[in-house]
């Protein structure tokens, strides 16, 4: 492995966390929840060196696996104690192994602490070695003691450690291939295919190290369809002749088994894959001498038994099973180089390149080939291998150029054509006929060796190691490659004489070898005790992984050859690319491709935008359903485990029934090589980390939520600053400018028709301004709006009443508030939906959704009765022109009042607006006018009084002007007058003139007193400004034209009526009174006096002590009204007085 | 109900011509449209009962009957415009009454027909009226002024957009009107100008409360004013209803040329390649009853705002009558 992915330190908790790195092409990133390394991994060791001893590891613990087993199928039949003991032994002698393999592990970097052992990486590798181990389970309870430590001790390595050790491994193979052309060619495919094992080990191994992406899945598709039109091309040209062909050879091969000697007939039951077969025919092997059949008859019943036979095979022909199964198998290899062999896959058309034939004589590709194959024109390895290195070379013939891209392809293809040649048995295939004639002879030969009556089948078994692969084949014609080459290994380490070549040699045994069963090993590893370990080793490993689980190597061993090769072609710098994603991408090659075009079919169309409703759902077969129970029984472990450390997938097959596994033992080859999180069906969706359980270190739990509470942002609740909202506001402030407007002029016309107003009267009009309160501080912990509904219509109808109040409402029924609030509400959800359901339209074939967001809004407009032309017309009419239309009332409201205040600028008023004294100047109490003037016309300003007054402009103040303002306006002077007041302290009040007190007055007034508290009965008299507001005087007052006039001047009728009034009074007291002052000069306070009732008049005072404040700023104080203001009196004009008469 | 419709055919006929069509049109298109017009005009006025109803009154005021009408602005506004001639007309009335007391009541009538309907153009006499009375706007409940408390005279100068917007179309009546009679000498401009005083109820009161239907439909017993709205509303109808059965003909006459291949096949005179010595063209022919229909059709197509509330259910629902 010449690059270092990043890994995992299993201590990281969360994938989020992870930083991903780009690497070549792939991204990488950590793998999620499902790793479950405890301790961090190294990396796998570097140098071949270190490689060695992991191989030997691996292949001490297999053999020591391989012991176990053939212990307990002794122990099945339980013929004696030996076999037990040995096992024993063996076991013994496991535990060793463990430890040494421990201990090399440790050598070559790789820490596998013990407690890994109870893990195991990957539900895809535990279910490779699930089925031996519930066997195992199953057969020897007894023995489930030292099971549970043994298999501990090996079978986590075995799961574990292969990734070192397969690691290691491809650096050995790819340079002691050429180095040490000594090597038996059984031991270049043992490499071969332990490097293979061990890519795909790695491969899976990398699923949950890194995270694929699903990027490079539609290269995989493509290819693989190309690759299967292929298969389907050749199939298809051959397919009548072959099939029947294949049929009448089967046919054939039962009844020319049945030719086949005594001595040899034991090997025919080697037909028999399953381990049940094995231990019949080690039973049968065993007890020969009792069975009373013929070993053709024992052959044909196997073979009528046995589950299935390759394509191959044939009982004519010899050895080209074996041939073809590995021809294929390497050409498939080939074929599956997808990078390399796409311009090997079909004939060079004369179109592609007119010049090829004039170069090329022989074409050649691999289509071809597999043609070829079918056909069955191949008669020898040598046929098939001349073939193969005839594309590479013609293809370099052809492009001479050095630099040619096809040529770097071709070189690479020979590579690794030549690394996977030793694949293939070297075998040339002939007749039965001609096989069987040999045979005889041969037999009898030997025939006197009668005493070997059992031994040739032995022996034959122990060689027969090719045959293991046909016999095998039965269910999953893939495997059968590898384990050819895998029993040929081992095969030829025990029996020296026999030489690498087996056909070639040709014996009668080997010939009937050729056709027997595999299981030979086991039988004999049985019967001859233990093996020598030496021998033992390659063929135990072989063994037990051939037979162990022949399902479950399916795609497995299929995968390894590219494995293999892949490493080669990384040690050999071709290409950039790295590795371990490399190996992925082979390895799950065909799984990925299956996934994209499931996925690729739920789509339709060009551009493949559209869904197709047509297409079935995607569903979890039955593996992935397992699979996928598997991890739902693993996520309580996980949540309980404290630790943030997933487990393993590989608990899962630990954990499970028997009964299910056994269904999984059925139905391996359906197990997909892709990791979980990367197939939508078996990945489950990660829980939010939000939700993650943790505990402190005291065990109380870590509450998450405070991570994700947020507060809801500002102002959803409120009305958009948009520009229509802007101007509908502008428009409802108008309103209420028009309004006060509107209760000025109500108040002054009230005032001209009532003739007395009270304080009370008119209450002020002040609007507030609407202001829209947004909801108080609201902690959310999710995203997306905040659903509470009663929140959103109370904002709602809010919104509602200011439309209401636009419309020109000023207050309206709750009712019809609620009412409309409602149908609104329903209206827009209506509309929404609308809206909703045009946006998810599905697309029709062009690319671009079905409608464009305008074409939406549009529909979902007009499907609710409103178009664009509509809501313009609304804000046109309904907000901009009433906006206008408002400031103009609010103009003619303005100017109206102006009218009433001013009606000097009216139109009745002459240009010089002396027009306006004709009606009679009281309509001057408005006071407005000299804002019109615009100067300073009372002095208001030169005398301090209009910063007093708070007075904006020049004009007189109402309440200045007119008295029966004056309670109107209080509350507005009120601020004022107190300042005033706390500045100058009140004077005392005067005390109230009594008989006791006259002679403190001065001489000259006392005679007058005297009269008046006589009048008064004695009583003290009360001053003006105490009485009661109906018995006040009149206050003397300015009159609008300014000018203070002579009192005789105007005569009026109230004063007159007064006058008389008085005259009435003092006739009836009988009393002549002087009039110091003239007619005019009333003396109100005498006469009410008389009227009032002492006790009422205490009340009245204290209530006059109240008003005195408040009149305080009147223009006239009370003493001009007593003390003898004779000239001011005569300006004492009130407004009704000035009414036109 | 034959001869209750027929009672208006003269009226029609002239109120058809107005509007363009020719001057003889068949008994059954113009009892057709009486029908028409007979049908919406109790169909207002029982829509005005029941809104004067749900006011708690019994009697239909002017604002009701505008109410119906109120989305079609430019006839609010010409139905406006009319109203306050009307009363000047009447406060021209007190005035003569008052002031000259001698003037003939025809006179009047005349200036009444003229203010009448504001599409029969200017009349001589009315714009030496017009200064003497101030016309005054007829306020709505509706409008903007009706916000607030009180009211406020309105001033002179203030002429808003929306007011000469629907002048304009007012105005565009007025240039079609002026179009239709350019090429007329004296008398035939005398007869359009005739035509152009047809009302269902100028002078005809006591029929036309009979022909509506006043005291069944409605108990109250409208004023004139509501009599006066409904002629000026009736005269209405007529002209949309005829304008757009002129322009359902002239689709069908373009339809009929454009395929008057096979048309010519059959009836060979009937199309002809214009000659030099050809005969005048014939005259139009009137729009036939099945214009009509047709035209009230579309009329009656309702308008994307029926679409509003269709979310609502209402469970087996005919769509009312739409006045026209």
């Amino acid at each position: 492995m010449t690059s270092t992915p990043q890994r995992i330190t299993t201590n990281a908790h969360y994938p989020t966390t992870a930083a991903s790195t780009i690497n070549g092409s792939a991204r990488r990133g950590f793998s999620m929840s499902r790793d479950g390394h405890h301790g961090p991994r190294t990396e796998p060791p570097a140098s071949a060196a270190e490689g060695d001893q992991p191989e030997d590891a691996v292949h001490l613990m297999l053999r020591s696996r391989w012991a176990d087993t053939e212990s307990n199928i002794a122990k099945l039949f339980g013929t004696d104690g030996q076999t037990r003991r040995t096992s024993k032994k063996s076991i013994a002698g496991e535990g060793a192994v463990a430890a040494a393999t421990s201990a090399a592990a440790h050598n070559a970097k790789t820490p596998a602490p013990p407690k890994r052992s109870a893990r195991q990486i990957d539900d895809d590798y535990g279910d490779d070695d699930e089925e031996e181990e519930d066997e195992l389970q199953k057969e020897s309870p007894l023995k489930k003691k030292a099971k549970v430590a043994l298999p501990n001790g090996i079978h986590p390595f075995a799961s574990r450690s292969p990734l070192p050790a397969g690691r290691a491994l491809p650096r050995a193979a790819p340079t002691s291939t050429p180095s040490e052309p000594a090597k038996s060619s059984e031991d270049v495919r043992k490499q071969l295919e332990e490097d293979k094992k061990a890519a795909e080990e790695a491969a899976k191994k990398s699923f949950q190290s890194m995270y694929y992406t699903l990027e490079h899945d539609r290269d995989a598709m493509l290819e693989q369809q190309k690759l299967d039109e292929l298969d389907r091309e050749v199939e298809n040209e051959l397919s009548g002749g072959a099939s029947s062909a294949q049929n009448t050879q089967q046919g054939a091969n039962a009844g020319a088994a049945a030719a086949g000697t005594q001595g040899t007939l034991g090997s025919a039951d080697l037909g028999a894959s399953s381990l049940t077969l094995k231990h019949l025919i080690a039973r049968i092997d065993m007890k020969r001498d009792m069975v009373r059949a013929s070993d053709n008859q024992l052959r044909t019943l196997i073979s009528e038994v046995r589950k299935g036979r390759s394509k191959w095979a044939s009982e004519d022909k010899v050895g080209q099973e074996e041939l073809y199964e590995a021809s294929e198998k390497v050409l498939m290899e080939l074929k599956a180089q997808t990078d390399y062999a796409q311009p090997f896959l079909q004939r060079v058309s004369k179109r592609e390149a007119p010049d090829y034939f004039n170069v090329i004589k022989h074409p050649m590709d691999i289509g071809s080939m597999l043609k070829k194959l079918k056909q069955l024109a191949y008669r020898s390895k040598k046929d098939f291998v001349d073939d193969l290195s005839l594309i590479w070379a013609n293809c370099l013939k052809y492009n001479q150029d050095p630099n040619h891209p096809l040529r770097k392809k071709a070189l690479y293809m020979r590579k690794e054509t030549d690394k996977l040649t030793p694949l293939i048995p070297d075998i040339i295939i002939r007749d039965r006929a001609e096989v069987e004639a040999e045979e005889r002879r041969m037999h009898s030969v030997d025939a006197d060796d009668s005493d070997e009556d059992d031994a040739p089948i032995m022996a034959s078994r122990g060689r027969m190691a090719p045959k293991k692969g046909v016999s095998k084949g039965g269910p999953s014609s893939t495997k059968r490659a590898p384990t050819v080459a895998v029993e040929e290994a081992g095969d030829s380490t025990p029996a020296p004489d026999v030489k690498p070549a087996l056909p070639l040699s040709a014996s009668n045994l080997r010939m009937e070898s050729l056709r027997a069963e595999s299981e030979v090993h086991d039988a004999s590893s049985t019967g001859f005790s233990t093996p020598p370990p030496g021998n033992a080793t390659p063929s135990g490993l072989n063994g037990v992984h051939g037979s162990g689980a022949p399902g479950s190597q399916a795609d497995v061993t299929e995968v390894d050859g590219l494995g293999n090769s892949i490493i080669g072609s990384t040690h050999e710098d071709e290409d950039e690319e790295d590795t371990e994603f490399k190996t992925w991408k082979q390895v799950t090659k065909r799984d990925r491709a299956q996934a994209a075009s499931e996925r690729h079919r739920l789509f339709r169309g060009e551009q493949l935008k559209n869904l197709n409703p047509e297409e079935p759902a995607l569903l979890r077969s039955k593996a992935m359903m397992r699979r996928w129970t598997r991890q739902q029984k693993m996520a309580p472990t996980e949540k309980a485990s404290g630790d943030t450390t997933m487990t393993d997938g590989e608990d899962g097959p630990e954990q499970p029934p028997q009964g299910e596994s056994l269904a999984e033992g059925i139905e391996k080859d359906q197990d997909s090589t892709l990791p979980d999180y990367y197939s939508s069906l078996s990945a489950i969706p990660n829980i939010d980390e939000r939700f993650k359980w943790t505990t402190d270190s005291e065990g109380f739990v870590v509450p998450q939520t405070e991570e994700w509470m947020r507060m809801y942002p500002k102002d959803l609740f409120k009305s958009a600053g948009g520009a229509l909202n802007r101007k509908m506001e502008g428009n409802i402030k108008q309103m209420q400018d028009t309004r006060k407007i509107c209760a000025k002029i109500g108040i002054v016309k009230q005032m001209q028709i009532q003739a007395q107003t009270y304080q009370n009267q008119f209450s002020k009009y002040e609007p507030q301004p609407f202001v829209e309160q947004d909801v108080g501080a609201v902690v959310v912990s999710e995203d997306g709006p905040l659903m509470a509904p009663w929140v959103t219509r109370a904002a709602l109808q809010r919104s509602v009443g200011k439309i209401f109040y636009h419309a020109g409402f000023e207050d309206f029924q709750p009712s019809a508030l609620e009412t409309i609030t409602d149908l609104a509400g329903e209206y827009f959800g209506k509309l929404v939906g609308a809206f909703k359901c045009y946006h998810e339209q599905p697309k029709a074939e062009a690319e671009a959704p079905r409608y464009t967001f305008e074409e939406q809004v549009l529909h979902s407009l007009h499907e609710h009765g409103l178009d664009v032309e509509a809501l313009e017309t609304y804000v046109k009419d309904d907000v901009e022109r009433l906006g206008t239309k408002l400031g103009v009332v609010h103009e003619r409201m303005k100017s109206h009042l102006a009218d009433l205040l001013r009606p000097a600028l009216g139109d009745h008023a002459g240009a010089d607006g002396v027009g306006a004294f004709n009606d009679g100047s009281d309509q001057f109490v408005g006071g407005d006018f000299a804002e019109d003037l615009d100067e300073d016309f009372f002095g208001f300003r030169e005398s301090g009084l209009a910063e007093e007054l708070g007075l904006e402009n020049m004009s007189v103040p109402l309440h200045l002007l007119q008295n029966r303002m004056n309670n109107l306006h209080q509350a507005a002077i009120a601020g004022p007058i107190n300042t005033t007041g706390l500045v100058f302290p009140t004077p005392p009040a005067y005390e109230p003139i009594t008989v006791e007190n006259l002679g403190s007055q001065i001489g000259l007034v006392q005679g007058f007193f005297r009269e008046k508290l006589r009048a008064n009965h004695d009583d003290p008299l009360v001053e003006d400004e105490d009485l009661p507001q109906k018995q006040r005087f009149p206050k003397p007052r300015l009159p609008p034209t300014g000018k203070i006039s002579s009192p005789r001047k105007r005569p009026i009728r109230e004063q007159q009526q007064a006058a008389k009034k008085r005259r009435k009074m003092e006739e009836s007291h009988g009393k002549g009174m002087d009039a110091p002052v003239g007619k005019l000069r009333l003396e109100m306070p005498s006469k009410e006096a008389n009227g009032v009732e002492p006790e009422k008049r205490a009340a009245k005072e204290k209530e006059k002590e109240k008003e005195r404040d408040e009149d305080g700023m009147d223009v006239d104080g009370d003493e001009n009204g007593d003390g003898g203001g004779g000239g001011e009196g005569g300006a004492m004009i009130s407004p009704e007085s000035l009414a036109p008469n | 109900m034959a001869e209750a419709r027929a009672k208006y055919r003269t009226e029609i006929t002239q109120m058809m011509f107005v509007s363009g069509e020719t001057g003889d049109p068949a008994p059954d298109t113009t009892t057709m449209i009486e029908g028409i017009v007979q049908q919406q005009v109790m169909e207002m006025l029982k829509r005005a009962t029941e809104l004067a109803a749900r006011r708690g009154v019994r009697t239909i005021s002017t604002d009701d009957l505008i109410f119906l009408i109120r989305h079609d602005k430019a006839k609010v506004s010409r139905l406006r415009t009319f109203l306050s001639w009307k009363d000047v007309r009447k406060s021209a009335k007190d005035s003569d009454e008052k002031g000259g007391g001698g003037a003939d009541a025809g006179g009047v009538e005349d200036f009444d027909l003229a203010a009448n309907d504001p599409t029969l153009g200017t009349g001589p006499n009315v714009n030496t009226r017009t200064s003497k009375n101030k016309k005054a706007k007829v306020g709505l409940p509706w409008d903007v002024s009706s916000f607030y408390t009180e009211q406020v005279p309105e001033r002179e100068d203030e002429e808003d957009e929306e007011e000469e917007e629907m002048n304009a179309a007012t105005l565009q009546r007025l240039k079609q009107a002026d179009e239709r009679t350019k090429g007329m000498n004296a008398e035939e401009y005398l007869h359009f100008s005739e035509c152009r005083q047809a009302s269902f109820t100028f002078r005809k009161g006591k029929r036309f409360r009979e022909w509506a239907g006043f005291g069944v439909v409605t108990d109250s017993k409208p004023n004139d004013d509501i009599v006066d709205i409904l002629g000026f509303l009736t005269y209405e109808i007529v002209t949309l209803l005829t304008e757009e059965a002129l322009r359902v003909k002239a689709t069908e006459d373009a339809l009929k040329r454009e395929s008057g291949g096979d048309e010519e096949k059959r009836g060979r005179k009937r199309r002809r390649e214009p000659g030099l010595f050809d005969p005048p063209e014939e005259a139009r022919t009137p729009v036939g009853p099945k214009h009509i229909q047709e035209a009230f059709r579309r009329l009656q197509r309702p308008d994307l705002k029926a679409n509003y509330m269709k979310h609502i259910p209402k469970g087996t629902w005919q769509r009312p009558l739409k006045l026209i």
